[in-house]
């Protein structure tokens, strides 16, 4: 069977969604709401790319979402007390990494599982936000949106900026040491470390690194409006562990790709705009992603279960 | 096991003696800073509104007794009570049969999660967060999102309020459970099985203990302990809404871990459960009677602030403990490898 199996499964289901998209729903491919589409899902894809390798060291960081909402107000109140934009990118992706650090800290040294330290730090952050925003929006300086350029090219470019980043991240998790090393302490943390890799270092590098790409992600959200949303993490770790799962990474770590991931998301993403366009309500939106989780991680258990047999 | 022939400072280091220190200290400070704090009146109230989380988090010691976790106990909440909405509401069933087809429903979704986990072995983390997205999403797709179910009988509602000899029934169902899972965990075989699948499934299953069924087990209670929360949820605030119970499935975990129950599995006591509550309970209500956090408005933010926090210390401390204990002995003797 090719290697690739799980992530082709995935993009085939894809096409076929897109060929009935085709036929039922023309308006589907307008190009404009496309666009629009595609680029309201740069900052997932940004967070799909750091779960994916979390999940592959076979740790999980469900505090994302709250990371990303606090580092957007971070960059918001930045930007808007007018130090600049790049002060406000540099701070997001700082606070980021201080968080990721502390969740690494935690997961690497102290050894405790990654989900009750995520999910203590996810409830921190996000009761830290509301305590200090108390749900108010912060408006941005007019230089801000779409990077000063016009919103046709700021969206061209967040797309191709998420590409290249699944491209870049993609390739050194194939073919760098770096990158190789993910997977090995995700496959067996003590085989890795009698070979010579350092598991803790990994794993608190990997939390690092994803608590910038939640800064990242946060500052390609905070682009696309005139004003920051303290609750717009609020459901974005589901979004991203949905991405992951359903591209094949696996939840038993060591397995998967980030190019399968980004499939992945580009499926969940045109699962709910096609519920809407084949008349189906959006309240389901919640339900169905449960069910896509559940259905995905099934199916990877029932594959692994044949194989070893 | 009796502590009585240790020696006194052992005993003080035990995680459950250091937990009942911080409540101490809690009730103590809330008397001296928080306004009406001590009064019978706020003691019967701290019982009523920390029930559901006290069922929750009773139900969640096997689980995570098992070496497991289950997430969706907070989601499935919102559910079984938009259930009970429909089915009273909708459908115009008489309370005691609605409410017994709710605890069906929890038993069944519980079961759901047993049934993923145990047959391909699959980690309860990822099932149970799937099933934590698919219970809150189906409880918001039945109310559109929006529905609050009102007006239920007034038999129900004084499941919510009545008292009986004096005591909120609240009080009444907790102390229930906590005598239930007392003896299910410490004076059962079920119990004893269910740390031994924690220490090493593989080893109970050498024992001949049917590792599949035991596991599968406390996912179901929590199921039913779920629904069972559900209903007083919805006694308590006389409205069933699709949000019920949203981010308890934390509370429960805090009062778990806090109470001295490995994250796991293998190690933990009913009682000590019952003072992590108690520990949270507390905290929660004596922070928004301290005059000045009142008038601010923001009693919830912070005590939800300081919950997850202390569910961080209380991780990090056996760590700490360990890593003091391993400077002190630096020189006598080597760390021993496990």
């Amino acid at each position: 069977m090719n290697k690739y199996f799980r992530e082709l499964s995935v993009a085939a289901a894809l096409g076929i969604l897109l060929c009935v998209l085709a036929v039922y729903a023309p308006h589907f491919y307008e190009p404009q709401p496309l666009l629009s589409r595609l680029t309201a899902q740069a900052p997932t894809l940004v967070l799909t790319l750091g779960i994916s390798m979390v999940m592959i060291t076979r740790q999980i960081d469900i505090s994302i979402g709250s990371q990303f909402g606090l580092c957007a107000v971070i960059a918001g109140l930045v930007s808007a007390g007018g130090y600049g934009f790049p002060t406000a990118i540099v701070s997001a992706i700082g606070a980021g990494a201080f968080m990721g650090a502390i969740n690494g800290w935690l997961v690497a040294w102290m050894r405790l599982p990654s989900i009750v330290v995520t999910l203590a730090t996810m409830v921190t952050w996000a009761e830290v936000l509301r305590l200090f925003q108390q749900g108010k929006f912060i408006n941005l300086p007019s230089g801000v949106q779409w990077f000063g350029f016009s919103q046709f090219s700021g969206q061209v470019f967040l797309i191709t900026l998420g590409v290249c980043l699944v491209a870049f991240l993609a390739h050194i998790l194939k073919t760098r040491t770096g990158g190789r090393h993910i997977y090995a302490v995700g496959c067996d943390a003590e085989a890795a470390r009698l070979s010579g890799i350092r598991p803790n270092h990994v794993t608190f590098g990997v939390f690092v690194l994803m608590g910038c790409l939640a800064g990242l992600a946060a500052v390609l959200n905070l682009v696309q409006s005139p004003q920051v949303d303290p609750k717009c993490g609020t459901g974005l770790e589901l979004k991203a562990i949905a991405a992951a799962v359903v591209g094949g990474i696996a939840v038993n770590g060591g397995r998967g790709t980030l190019w399968g991931a980004f499939v992945g998301l580009l499926l969940l993403a045109t699962i709910n705009p096609a519920l809407t366009f084949l008349h189906v309500e959006a309240y389901w939106e919640k339900a169905i992603q449960g069910l896509v989780i559940l259905l995905a991680v099934i199916a990877d258990g029932i594959r692994s279960r044949h194989n070893t047999l | 096991m009796s502590a009585s022939n240790r020696p006194l400072s052992k005993l003080l280091l035990r995680h459950e003696s250091l937990l009942v220190l911080v409540l101490i200290l809690e009730v103590v400070v809330f008397l001296v800073t928080a306004r009406n704090f001590g009064t019978a009146d706020n003691v019967s109230n701290i019982v009523r509104h920390s029930a559901e989380i006290g069922l929750l988090a009773l139900a969640m010691m096997p689980v995570i007794l098992t070496g497991g976790i289950d997430l969706s106990v907070g989601s499935l909440m919102g559910l079984c009570a938009v259930l009970f909405g429909v089915m009273t509401h909708d459908w115009h069933l008489p309370i005691l049969p609605a409410a017994f087809v709710t605890l069906i429903a929890g038993i069944l979704a519980g079961g759901f999660n047993a049934l993923v986990i145990t047959t391909l072995r699959l980690p309860p983390l990822i099932v149970t967060l799937g099933t934590y997205s698919l219970f809150r999403g189906l409880a918001e797709a039945i109310t559109q999102g929006t529905k609050t179910y009102r007006a239920f009988d007034a038999n129900f509602i004084a499941l919510g309020e009545a008292r009986w000899l004096g005591l909120p029934m609240q009080a009444w169902c907790l102390a229930l459970a906590s005598v239930f899972f007392f003896l299910m965990v410490h004076r059962s075989t079920f119990g004893r099985s269910f740390r031994a699948i924690g220490f090493s499934p593989e080893g109970t299953r050498y024992a001949g203990i049917s590792v599949q069924v035991r596991t599968a087990l406390p996912y179901l209670i929590s199921g039913l302990v779920a629904a069972i929360a559900a209903l007083l949820f919805t006694a308590r605030l006389r409205q069933a809404r699709a949000d019920a119970g949203t981010g308890y499935e934390l509370y429960a975990i805090t009062a778990v871990v806090l109470g001295g129950t490995s994250i796991f599995g293998g190690i933990g006591t009913v009682y000590g459960t019952l003072a992590g509550i108690t520990a949270i309970a507390v905290l929660s209500n004596g922070i928004g009677r301290i005059p000045a956090v009142f008038k601010a408005g923001i009693g919830g933010e912070l005590a939800s602030m300081l919950t997850g926090a202390l569910l961080l210390v209380a991780l990090a401390a056996p760590g700490v403990g360990q890593l003091l204990a391993k400077l002190v002995t630096k020189d006598s003797k080597p760390p021993k490898i496990s």
